[in-house]
């Protein structure tokens, strides 16, 4: 290591040498520089144009610090040095440049300016000069940003002037370029658009279009020169995008305009961006007057109907927009990125600004600073994120200094990484220490985020004590209000309550819950979420898994927070049994189970308990846990409705196969041996896999006697018994959720025997049965008890299901008489036709019908349509052409749609739904829980009426012929 | 509550305002009206009316019937027919759900949600209405056949009969609310009135022409006279249309001018035409919405029946007028199905995306038509490939059905309330027995 580098040093100084630079100092200067290859180019290049340069930097220290260490970071600069050799002197010690960088001396440099070729070169002079600085660290970031901005408005000025003196009819009207965003803050990057808005007015009662038309020319000519490209480079684009209308209004207006648009047209966003206007350019009065009448509006904008709606959808717009590629080198964008900050600190401003006069500051880090004087922001992460800030815009400068390229995204070459880690004073291993820094304060940051809204409340009602000022109960209220908390008084209760005392619970409460409530507010009913926290909180008290899952505030607690404030159901399991909350945060226990892990939890269950009835209670207390699993990770988003419908058909089964065996070996412990082998068939969406939250377990007992143990009378009592005991101790209420289990699909329904044995199902079939019940058997699966018994079964039904040559004539009419009289019978009395999920127009029973009929005419040839489940044989249906590809998409997107409608309303509400929910509440919470996101409960509204419509004219047209 | 809000306030306190009237529209096109008391008006800005959105046609069923009207604080306007002091005035309002987020079935956001569709696309709508409609004397009684007011033709200058002072207080009184006239004439018929609205953008105008109907309505009652929209009052006379030119703006600009462009149309003008052409049929259920709508297209004359436009063809469903010299910003198209009876804001926002889809699949127009195409025998409109409208309501409603383009622009709530209340009213109107069978059939069966 040692040796190479001296050699790197060592070629550095004899080339240094060779081009005439033979003073040591200025070899020091060299080997320290960011990128000591690129400086040597530098030099190299200057000193062609510059034949004294060395003689230069030897005797002045101060010029050849800057020069040199900008010619480290920048090689735009130096190529504009050696376009102007003549400029080197520009940062030179004493130079009046560096001396007079502010906002007047720039204007009045600026205006020297006659045409546009000299604005850009006077621009790049002042460019030059304050990246020389910035690269020697003469000014730190506040310094440059605003001497950027500085330059920005003075160039403004200047193109104007320029614009003015060839507009031959100027005098008659007076136009004002206010500066917006990062400009009109003072704190603007090294190359980014600079945001305007133009004002105009005519002088006494000259023609207000023709007034219009020379605003218009003048603002399209400052644009131009601004944005234009020459043999001296461009300055930077002029973006006006900020006006009234965006870029369909027109580029300028009159200040009565603009009130009026303002007053009735502008959007919260609008309010937020004029929160930074300042005076850039021209009539100066004309601004102050627009500034006047504008920013009051401002500070009422928190007040507007929408505003919470408004800052939601804000804030998901500048977590979410980032292009997958860029993911991971992102500085601006994204969570924990600059927007974030600068989003965050405006959004407070919004809301605290109203009354308070002092956090009106357009600057980030001023209305920081402000805001955590005022006691609206902890003294602690006001200054943590304004650190944050402070070295993530650094960073950002330091990426566009290299070649003045508008850019945010971290460079990916270890080259470029090492050369801006070396100038922002990573010594050592460079690109790794500068990552390593960036990747902590994004953390920081992004952490900060959801903290920063809600601790300043903690103290204020927890009473912590603390230094800084707390919020006034107004104030807090306000902000809770804000937030998306309907009722702040009841949030301050349960806060307090959960704060409340010396113990480690609140301790660790305390410290969570900033976060907590964060997590709450992006969910439709932070209220509900937060009462069920507390609920849960005093639940679990003490124990110390849970504290150690909330204290790490890892994955888990965040994932508490979106269940408890998203889905009733989930939370309603939860209460009942807390120890759920014990799979949060592990990735691993959101997967379920699957049959055959759940069948062997089940069957271990029943052989630890000698008592049928605490057997069934281990088997529900398995069950509920699943539940827990499934639901929660559905709601957490990694579950398909066909996954969950699998997994909820699964749990089911194994529940009944363990409440099954749980039942025999209760006979065989109180009774001795079993007179007869039975077996349980699943019916219906149960059979099919495709169960919802609320579906009852459809089925059919089926048994076999064993005749030499007994008569015939005694094998049906005792089967009897088992399918009793059974369904009674599955649904009876207690403390794990009940599981209905319904057999009114047998045949003869309620009317008939509740276990047949096989040869009376046989004979039955043969003699009676209806071609209704043979699409009913279209969904049987006989898989639950003795193996001999459901193989027997399955192959007693198989020629009804299937028929050899398909359905006749007859038999189809039949069919679809049938449906047409359930259409208009069945629906309930009052319902919507169009939303009733099940018998609803396109809904389940339309689709289910219609592949149901092609079963039964074609399973016999086509072997994929043997399948109990919805989708699968759609598939095959597609595969045999016996539907078109669109067609079968269609019937499954309608199928899907109300499937996943029926289980959200479920997960929101913990109740089932007939029909596609009315109540606008419950809508906001089913497009929330369904990620769809809960601004887009119209368009889901109108999505299922679209996509049931549609499927029902494939029915009509399939199904009906 | 923003400044506008705020005028109204200081408004209706100063002008004495005793009665402030909520206007919307239900889906069939008809004018409703809430009556609050200036003390409610504060509430209203801010959270609302609530109303039983049961009671209106198309807006909800009963069990989620809360629903709320929110004024639109620039609409409101002194209503001149009230008389001087105390003052009634109007506010037209947007609905939405009692979570605030706009309702599905407000036809306003139907419209609202086609114009930022064009938008998104950088256009602005504007429409020109010529509303034609039949003036009587006095409320016809249930089965008398209306006595129009004079025996009059186009542009006739009458001396008896109230038509000319009847549209004189009717211009008076839409000016005094705003609403420019262009212009008004005797019509073809008698009794018959035409009176065209100053361009404007298109939810204004629609706004504007159910203001109008109402004052047309008023100004009638006031002098014992009955006015009429519906279409086509008598067998032997006109009916009354709504034809509207339409244009495009991309800011300051006329999309449909071209310099130099036959017709000085333009690409875009071009392709809009072709949109409204291709998906006329799908529409006609809705600009022409009521089965007696079909009885004006079948007669023939100005109406049109076929799919075809033309440069000054009257009988072209699409006309394109002429070209007026250094007007570059008057360059339109008139779409001349359209009766007088129909719900303004589906209309305009169904024209509207027909235009738009022609202009995002860059549809092909087909040649002009230069004959009258009701003097072109059945075999020579086929072979110029011009198709014919649906003939009747049942027609109409069928492909309406099939069409994903209205579903999409009406939402799925509108579009089945229509279909529905549509359906209804040709059942009903199937098993009706007309004079007109009476007459042919009684002497001869």
């Amino acid at each position: 290591m040692v040796s190479s580098r001296s050699g790197a040093q060592n070629r550095a100084t004899s080339r240094l040498k060779d081009l005439g630079f033979d003073d040591a100092g200025v070899a020091d200067l060299v080997l320290q520089s960011a990128d000591v290859d690129a400086t040597l180019d530098g030099l190299d290049m200057l000193v062609e144009v510059r034949a004294n340069l060395p003689t230069e930097l030897a005797t002045d220290e101060v010029l050849a610090n800057r020069l040199i260490a900008a010619l480290g970071v920048s090689r735009a600069v130096a190529e504009f040095w050696r376009r102007h050799p003549e400029c080197i002197g520009d940062v030179a010690e004493g130079s009046p440049l560096v001396e007079h960088l502010d906002e007047e001396s720039l204007r009045a440099f600026m205006l020297h300016a006659k045409e546009p070729n000299e604005l850009r070169v006077r621009y790049q002079r002042i460019l030059s000069v304050i990246a020389a600085l910035d690269a020697a660290k003469e000014r730190n970031f506040v310094h440059i940003s605003r001497a950027l901005s500085d330059i920005a408005v003075a160039t403004l000025g200047a193109a104007l002037a320029i614009a003015l003196s060839n507009e031959p009819d100027a005098a008659h009207v007076r136009l004002a370029v206010m500066a917006m965003g990062k400009t009109g803050g003072r704190e603007l990057n090294y190359i980014s658009d600079v945001d305007v808005i133009f004002v105009h007015d005519v002088v006494s009662d000259f023609d207000a279009n023709k007034g219009n038309q020379i605003a218009t020319r003048l603002a399209t000519s400052v644009i131009t020169m601004c944005g234009e490209h020459s043999v001296e480079g461009t300055i930077w684009e002029v973006d006006p995008n900020l006006r009234p209308e965006g870029k369909n209004g027109p580029l300028t207006r009159t200040l009565t305009s603009h009130i009026a648009y303002y007053e009735r047209w502008a959007s919260t966003w609008e309010f937020q961006a004029l929160l930074k206007a300042r005076f850039a350019a021209g009539d100066r009065e004309l601004a102050a007057d627009y500034l006047a009448a504008l920013q009051p509006m401002v500070w009422e904008a928190s007040r507007r109907d929408d505003f919470v709606k408004d800052v939601r959808a804000m804030r998901a717009r500048v977590i979410d927009n980032i292009p997958a590629a860029q993911r991971g080198r992102q500085l601006k964008l994204g969570s924990g990125g600059l927007r974030d900050v600068e989003f965050a600190v405006q959004l407070l401003q919004l809301v605290h600004g109203r009354a308070d006069g002092e956090v009106r500051s357009p600057n980030t880090l001023h209305a920081l600073g402000a805001l955590t004087e005022r006691g609206y922001v902890g003294r602690d992460d006001g200054a943590a994120l304004a650190q944050s800030y402070e070295f993530l815009r650094t960073f950002e400068h330091r990426i566009q200094m290299y070649r003045m390229q508008r850019t945010h995204l971290v460079p990916e070459d270890s080259e470029d990484l090492t050369r801006i880690g070396r100038s922002m004073g990573f010594n050592r291993d460079s690109a790794h220490a500068l990552t390593q820094a960036w990747q902590e304060h994004r953390r920081v940051v992004s952490s900060l985020h959801e903290k920063i809204f809600f601790r300043p409340l903690l103290e204020a009602v927890a009473a912590i004590p603390t230094d800084d000022l707390t919020l006034s109960a107004e104030a807090a209220e306000e902000r809770f209000h804000a937030l998306g908390y309907r009722d702040p008084k009841g949030a301050i209760a349960h806060i307090a309550s959960l704060t409340a005392g010396v113990s480690r619970r609140a301790s660790i409460q305390k410290s969570l819950l900033p976060a907590m409530l964060q997590w709450f507010s992006e969910s439709p009913n932070p209220d509900a979420g937060l009462l069920a926290f507390r609920r849960i909180s005093d639940e679990l008290g003490d124990s110390h898994w849970y504290l150690r899952k909330l204290r790490d505030e890892g994955s888990g607690a965040q994932q508490l927070a979106k269940l408890l404030s998203s889905s009733a159901y989930v939370t309603d399991l939860i209460v009942r049994a807390p120890d759920s909350v014990a799979m949060l945060g592990e990735e691993d226990e959101f997967k379920p189970l699957g049959a055959q892990a759940l069948s062997q939890r089940m069957s271990s269950a029943v052989k630890r308990h000698h008592s049928f009835s605490s057997a069934i209670k281990a088997i529900r207390r398995v069950r509920r846990r699943e539940l827990a699993r499934i639901s929660m990770s559905d709601v957490l988003g990694s579950l398909s409705v066909a996954e969950v419908g699998e997994a909820l058909s699964a749990l089911t089964a194994a529940t009944l196969a363990g409440a099954l065996a749980a039942a025999e070996s209760e006979w065989r412990r109180t009774r001795g041996e079993l007179p007869t082998r039975m077996a349980i068939v699943l019916m219906g969406r149960l059979g099919g896999h495709e169960m919802g939250y609320s579906s009852d377990a459809d089925v059919m007992f089926v048994h076999d006697p064993t005749p030499e143990m007994g008569d015939a009378a005694s094998a049906t009592a005792c089967a009897q018994w088992m399918a009793q005991h059974l369904r009674a101790s599955l649904a009876e209420a207690g403390q794990d959720p009940p599981l209905e289990v319904d057999a009114d699909l047998r045949p003869e329904g309620k009317n008939g025997p509740l276990v047949r044995t096989l040869s009376s199902y046989g004979s039955y079939y043969a003699k009676w049965s209806d071609t209704w019940e043979a699409q009913a058997l279209l969904r049987a699966e006989a898989v639950v008890g003795n193996a001999e018994v459901c193989a027997a079964f399955t192959e007693l039904i198989n020629p009804l299901r299937y028929p050899s040559g398909g359905l006749d004539e007859k038999e189809v009419r039949e069919i679809r008489r049938i449906k047409a009289r359930v259409e208009t019978e069945r629906l309930p009395r009052g319902a919507d036709p169009a939303t009733h999920l099940k018998l609803g127009r396109g809904g389940l029973a339309d689709v289910e019908w219609t592949i149901q009929l092609l079963q039964m005419q074609y399973a016999h040839e086509v072997p994929g349509l043997r399948t109990t489940r919805t989708l699968d044989a759609l598939d095959a249906a597609a595969g045999a052409d016996l539907l078109s590809h669109d067609d079968v998409e269609a019937l499954k997107e309608a199928w899907i749609m109300v499937s996943r409608i029926r289980n959200g309303v479920v997960l929101w509400r913990n109740k089932p739904a007939e029909s596609l929910v009315t109540d606008p509440n419950d809508l906001v919470g089913v497009a929330h829980v369904l990620g769809l996101g809960q601004e887009n409960s119209g368009p889901m509204v109108n999505d299922y009426k679209k996509a049931t419509r549609r499927a029902r004219k494939v029915v009509e047209k399939v199904f009906y012929g | 509550m923003n400044k506008q809000q705020e005028f109204v306030l200081r408004a209706i306190e100063e002008r004495d305002v005793r009665f402030i009237r909520l206007w919307f529209t239900d889906v069939l096109g008809s004018l409703k009206s809430v009556a609050i008391a200036p003390a409610e008006l504060e509430g209203a800005f801010t959270e609302g009316i609530g109303f039983d959105g049961s009671a209106i046609e198309g807006f909800a069923r009963v069990h989620e019937a809360d629903m709320l009207a929110l004024p639109d604080a620039s609409t409101f306007q002194l209503l001149p027919w009230r008389g001087d002091s105390p003052y009634s005035a109007r506010m037209f309002c947007d609905i939405a759900m009692p979570d605030g987020s706009p309702s599905y079935a407000d036809p306003r956001y139907v419209l609202k949600r086609a114009l930022g569709k064009a938008a998104d696309m950088g256009f602005t709508f504007y429409t020109h209405p010529e509303i034609e409609f039949y003036l009587f004397k006095g409320k016809p009684a249930l089965g008398e056949r209306p006595v129009p007011v004079d025996d009059s033709g186009f542009f006739d200058h009458t001396a008896q009969g109230g038509g000319q002072d009847f549209r004189r207080e009717v211009i008076t009184m839409l000016e005094s609310m705003g609403i420019s006239v262009e212009f008004s004439h005797h019509e073809g018929g008698p009794g018959q009135q035409e009176i065209d609205l100053r361009y404007a953008d298109a939810l204004t105008m629609a706004d504007n022409i159910m203001t109008f109907r109402t004052v047309v309505r008023e100004v009638a009652l006031g002098s014992g006279q009955w006015a009429s929209f519906m279409p086509k009052p008598f067998s032997d006379q006109p009916g009354s249309a709504m034809h509207t030119h339409v244009s495009l703006f991309e800011g300051d600009e006329n999309a449909f001018f071209e310099s130099g462009a036959e017709y000085q149309l333009s690409k875009v003008g071009r392709a809009f035409i072709a949109g409204v052409l291709h998906h006329t049929p799908e529409i006609t259920a809705v600009t022409n919405q009521w089965v007696n709508s079909y009885k004006r297209l079948a007669w023939g004359g100005e109406a049109p029946n076929h799919v075809s436009w033309g440069h000054n063809n009257r009988s072209a469903l699409v006309r394109v007028p002429r070209y007026k010299p250094n007007k570059g910003g008057s360059t339109r198209v008139e779409l001349r199905a359209i009766d007088s009876a129909c719900n303004p804001y589906l209309v305009y926002a169904l024209s509207l995306a027909a235009g738009l889809k022609g202009i995002e699949n860059d549809y092909p127009l087909p040649p002009e038509a230069e004959d009258d195409v009701w003097g072109l025998s059945d075999n020579e409109r086929k072979a110029l490939g011009i198709s014919p409208l649906p003939r009747n309501l049942d027609e109409a409603i069928r492909t309406m059905d099939e069409s994903e383009l209205v579903a999409e622009t009406l939402g799925e709530q509108v579009f089945e309330f229509f279909l529905r209340n549509k359906r209804a009213e040709w059942q009903d109107y199937r098993s009706q027995v007309t004079q007109f069978e009476l007459d042919r059939l009684l002497p001869l069966l």
